[in-house]
Formats: C-alpha cells, sequence, structure tokens
C-alpha cells in the first residue's frame, strides 16, 4: 500500500468504529479523534488491534503511546515510522 | 420567549470565558504578553523547588515520634536526596537510548524495584541505627509524591520525547505548585507541552478557562456546604446554624458504617446515593483547583472531573470521574498489559488488561499512599486500611470489564445510534444503574475501623439480609 492508500484504509476502518451518534462528515486529519467526539477513549484498543494486524506494528515491543493514536495524522506518523524501521 | 431569553442568559454568563471581546481585552494586556511559555515555565520551575522543600518537610512533619536529629537537617538532606534522584531519572529519561537493554525494556519496573529496596533497607534497620534512618525514611515518605510523576517522566525517555528537553522542562510537574496527591493532574510532559499557549491569544483563551474552573470551585464548595448542613447538620458548614431547624440530620455514610448504627433501609440508600453525590462533588472542587491553576499558567488540560453524574455506563463514568487517575492506571497499569498480553484473546486481553488496571493498579498506588504504615512496616494498619478496598477494586474491575465489553460488542451495530441517542426514561434508567452500581461499590471504600467480616455483615443488612 502506498502513504495514499494507508490513509484511505484507515479512514475507512475510523468510520466503522466511530461512535454511532456522531455526524457522518470527513474526518479532520488533525484533530484528535477522541476529544473531537468521532471515537470514544475504548475505541482506541480497536485502533491497536486494527494497527496490529494491518500494518504489523509490534506495541508489545515499543509500548502504547496514546498521543501516537491521537489524530489520523499522528496515527499515519507511526505507521510510516514503523514501517521504515 | 421568556424562556429562550433567559437560556441566552445563562449561556452568557456559563460561557463568559469564551466571550471575543473579553478575551481580545486580555490577550491585550502587558502582562500576558509578556508571560511567554519560557517565562511561565521558569516561574514554575523556581516554584517548584519551593514546593519540593516544602513538600518534604510537610511529609517528614508527619513522623514526628522518630525524630533523632533537628527536623531542617532531616529534612532538608531527604529534599536535596530526593532532588538528586529525579535528576538522576531526568538524565535516565534523556539518555534512554543508552540505557542497558534490561533497564530500556521495564524502566518502571525498575524504578519502582528501587523504591521497594529503599524500603527493605528501612525496614531491616534498627530505628536508632543513626541520622541517615531518618534522613531515609523521610526520602521514602516523599517518594510516593514523585513516583508517578517521575513515572511520567521516564516514559517521554521511553518514547523518545525527553530527548533535547531541559530539567526545566520537567520539574515543574514534578513538584508543581498546585500540589494535588499523588496523582499528577495534567499528566507528564508528552500532554502538558502538547497543551501550552504558545501566543498572547491562545493564552488569555486558557487562562479564563482557568478562571471559570476556579468560580466552579466556589460554587462546589457552596453546594457541598448546603448539603452539609441541610442533609447532614455538619458543624464544618458554616450554614448549618442557618438550616439547623430545618436539617434533616442523616448520617454521612462513614458514620453509618463506623457506627453500625439500625437505620430505616430507605435511610440507608439515600445515604448512599447521596455519598456519592458528595464525593463527586468533592472531587470536582479539588480537580477544579489542579486544573485551574494549570491553565493560569497557559495550560490547556482536559478536566479532572467532567459531568460523572450524567454518565450512562460504568467506564463512562470512571472516565469521568477522576480523569487523571484513570489515566495513570491506564498508561502504566492497562496499555502494558494490553500490549504484551493474549494478544489473540480479544476478550480476554481487555479482562486481563482491565483487572490490571482497576484491580492490581488501584491496590498497589493505594499501598504507596498508605505511606507512614508502609514504611514503619505496620502491616497491621495497612490492612485496617486496605482490606475493603480490596472488594472495592474487585468489584469496580469486573464492573468496568463487563461495561468494556458490553460497549464493545454494540459498537457499529445498526441500530445502535438510536439506542445512544434515546431519552428521557431509557436515558434516566441508564444514569440510575450507573449511580447505583458506584453507590454500592462505595460502601467497600469508605474508611471505617472494622473487619471485613463486620462489614460484610453490614453490607448484606443493605439488602435486608
Amino acid at each position: 500500500m502506498d502513504a495514499e492508500q494507508k490513509k484511505q484504509h484507515l479512514l475507512d476502518f475510523l468510520q466503522t468504529i466511530q461512535r454511532p451518534d456522531y455526524p457522518h462528515e470527513g474526518i479532520d486529519e488533525g484533530s484528535s479523534l477522541v476529544e473531537s467526539g468521532l471515537i470514544d477513549s475504548l475505541a482506541l484498543l480497536e485502533i491497536v488491534m486494527y494497527l496490529e494486524q494491518t500494518h504489523r506494528i509490534d506495541f508489545a515491543e515499543r509500548g502504547i503511546d496514546p498521543g501516537d493514536l491521537r489524530s489520523v495524522r499522528s496515527i499515519l506518523d507511526l505507521i510510516a515510522r514503523e514501517s521504515q524501521t | 420567549m421568556i424562556a429562550s431569553v433567559l437560556v441566552r442568559a445563562y449561556r452568557q454568563i456559563a460561557q463568559f470565558h469564551e466571550n471575543e471581546r473579553l478575551i481580545a481585552w486580555l490577550s491585550a494586556q502587558r502582562w500576558v504578553a509578556w508571560l511567554t511559555p519560557e517565562r511561565r515555565k521558569l516561574v514554575l520551575f523556581v516554584g517548584a523547588i519551593v514546593a519540593g522543600l516544602i513538600g518534604t518537610f510537610q511529609r517528614y512533619d508527619a513522623r514526628r515520634g522518630t525524630r533523632v536529629a533537628p527536623e531542617w537537617l532531616v529534612a532538608g538532606s531527604a529534599f536535596i536526596i530526593l532532588l538528586a534522584i529525579v535528576y538522576s531519572l531526568y538524565l535516565v529519561a534523556v539518555y534512554f537510548k543508552r540505557l542497558p537493554p534490561i533497564i530500556r525494556g521495564r524502566p518502571q519496573l525498575c524504578f519502582h524495584l528501587l523504591f521497594w529496596l529503599l524500603l527493605l533497607a528501612i525496614w531491616s534497620a534498627p530505628e536508632n541505627s543513626g541520622l541517615w534512618w531518618p534522613i531515609v525514611s523521610a526520602v521514602a515518605l516523599s517518594f510516593p509524591y514523585l513516583i508517578w510523576r517521575c513515572g511520567y517522566m521516564l516514559l517521554s525517555g521511553q518514547r523518545g520525547t525527553a530527548a533535547g528537553t531541559g530539567f526545566r522542562d520537567h520539574l515543574f510537574y514534578i513538584w508543581p505548585v498546585w500540589d494535588g496527591t499523588n496523582t499528577p493532574p495534567g499528566k507528564g510532559h508528552d500532554n502538558l507541552s502538547r497543551s501550552v499557549a504558545q501566543t498572547p491569544e491562545a493564552y488569555a483563551r486558557v487562562f479564563m478557562g482557568g478562571i471559570k474552573l476556579l468560580l466552579l470551585v466556589a460554587l462546589w464548595t457552596f453546594v457541598m456546604q448546603l448539603i452539609g448542613a441541610l442533609i447532614y447538620s455538619d458543624p464544618k458548614s458554616p450554614l448549618t446554624p442557618l438550616f439547623r431547624a430545618h436539617s434533616f440530620g442523616l448520617p454521612r455514610l462513614k458514620q453509618f458504617i463506623a457506627s453500625g448504627a439500625a437505620l430505616p433501609l430507605p435511610v440507608i440508600w439515600i445515604s448512599l446515593y447521596l455519598e456519592l453525590i458528595w464525593e463527586a462533588l468533592y472531587i470536582a472542587a479539588k480537580g477544579h483547583v489542579w486544573i485551574g491553576v494549570l491553565r493560569l499558567y497557559g495550560f490547556n488540560v482536559f478536566r479532572n472531573t467532567y459531568k460523572p453524574l450524567l454518565a450512562e455506563t460504568v467506564v463512562e463514568f470512571w472516565n469521568r470521574y477522576y480523569y487523571y487517575f484513570k489515566e495513570l492506571m491506564m498508561e502504566f497499569f492497562f496499555l502494558p498489559t494490553y500490549a504484551r498480553h493474549f494478544r489473540s484473546h480479544a476478550t480476554l486481553r481487555i479482562i486481563v488488561a482491565v483487572f490490571a488496571a482497576a484491580f492490581v493498579g488501584n491496590m498497589y498506588y493505594h499501598l504507596l499512599q498508605a505511606k507512614e504504615p508502609l514504611v514503619a512496616a505496620d502491616w497491621h494498619k495497612l490492612w485496617s486500611l486496605l482490606g475493603a478496598r480490596f472488594v472495592y477494586c474487585f468489584v469496580l474491575a469486573t464492573g468496568i470489564a463487563i461495561s468494556m465489553l458490553r460497549q464493545q460488542r454494540r459498537r457499529g451495530k445498526p441500530g445502535m445510534a438510536a439506542v445512544l441517542r434515546s431519552g428521557g426514561f431509557h436515558r434516566l434508567r441508564r444514569i440510575a444503574c450507573v449511580w447505583t452500581f458506584f453507590a454500592v461499590i462505595n460502601f467497600w471504600n469508605v474508611l471505617a475501623n472494622l473487619t471485613l467480616s463486620e462489614r460484610a455483615r453490614l453490607f448484606l443488612s443493605l439488602f435486608g439480609l
């Protein structure tokens, strides 16, 4: 997957876990996913599972930093960083 | 018509901190422009030294009975040792990548091990073994206050965000001028550096948010005094003389548990629910002070307490009631467990991680909080403080795990949007269930000089058994 495909894949995934009562609008890349109300804090765990399964990121090794899962941009940065290592 | 005018007026008053004209006026003030993020940090750094010194003296003061040397010598020496420990940990965080792999792999565990070694040294030495004993005891008594704050600093090291930072970037949240409990409000460097207001306009906005929280403190304190006077005839409430003739004179939950008095069941249940409201107001008032002061210094961080009594699930209540305690449990217990164990069993993975945080982590946090019996190795006192909490934490963890799993199963199901939006009776029912859960388990959280079996008997009496 190239960067654009990764982003689209992530956005598609986020739509499957977003709060059902959240208005179905475009997701702003920079804004906080939890603070904006798009997802609840529990959904962060599903993002972890998504990253483990889809992008083979090993959190056991690096630990989970909630800051990395804060926004679409920070998740994409994490994916980019991990794919380089 | 009148209603809409009143609603608009209420909103204007309640949201005064977002008034653009007020913010523009404030951001034009010279002192706001002068207080740049760097200057504010310098003020906090100097404040941290003073707060650390005062805090070390106060914690040592609690152990007057064991004093074998002048207080200034013991507490002063303890402060210097603590400062050296904090600085060493800062160097560990900054040069994290250079550490031996065994420490890099489990930095928090190694740090806590250091504390337990210190305790072992204190327990194994006789009390009159010279000047070092009270000094090391004073260090150990201050450790629980620093352990989670330094833990956040180590987390920054682990995540690579501490590299290139100065000691000044960390010390201010380790000995904060806003004080607080062993739980660090605002968390550590990573969260605080992300939330700092950079421009005079942003600072003015955050500052106004701080003022609003401090005004809310005054409001909640007044409401607590009113409840104290009207419901409990609390002699500590200044309003009690005004309402003495009209007070219900109900006992606080801790009075009921301590005395085991035979009260009518409805009164006991009312007392349980009122205790929950009281605790929510108390924790909100305390947390608003810490976060209010943080905001006055330009850190736009989340509130510690945000409308917990409107939570519709157990996990939501836990998130809203004492946010920074929950975050501490998440970062130091939940996430590491979740990242490492049972990765191929989604349900078991959540259950184990929740128990690691809400049960094991919660118990461990309160074990460290009971610093005086811990340092004195007074196991009887420790058990009397923590025995009932053991039950509390176990039931809390069970409730959170069930709530999280239920929420996870609901997510993405068609029709759930309508369920979540459903207000009125359904919403009230969900809120009532959450209130009941926390009001009931709070019975095990209230300190009282009772054995576990005595408390269990009293607990069963709540259900007429």
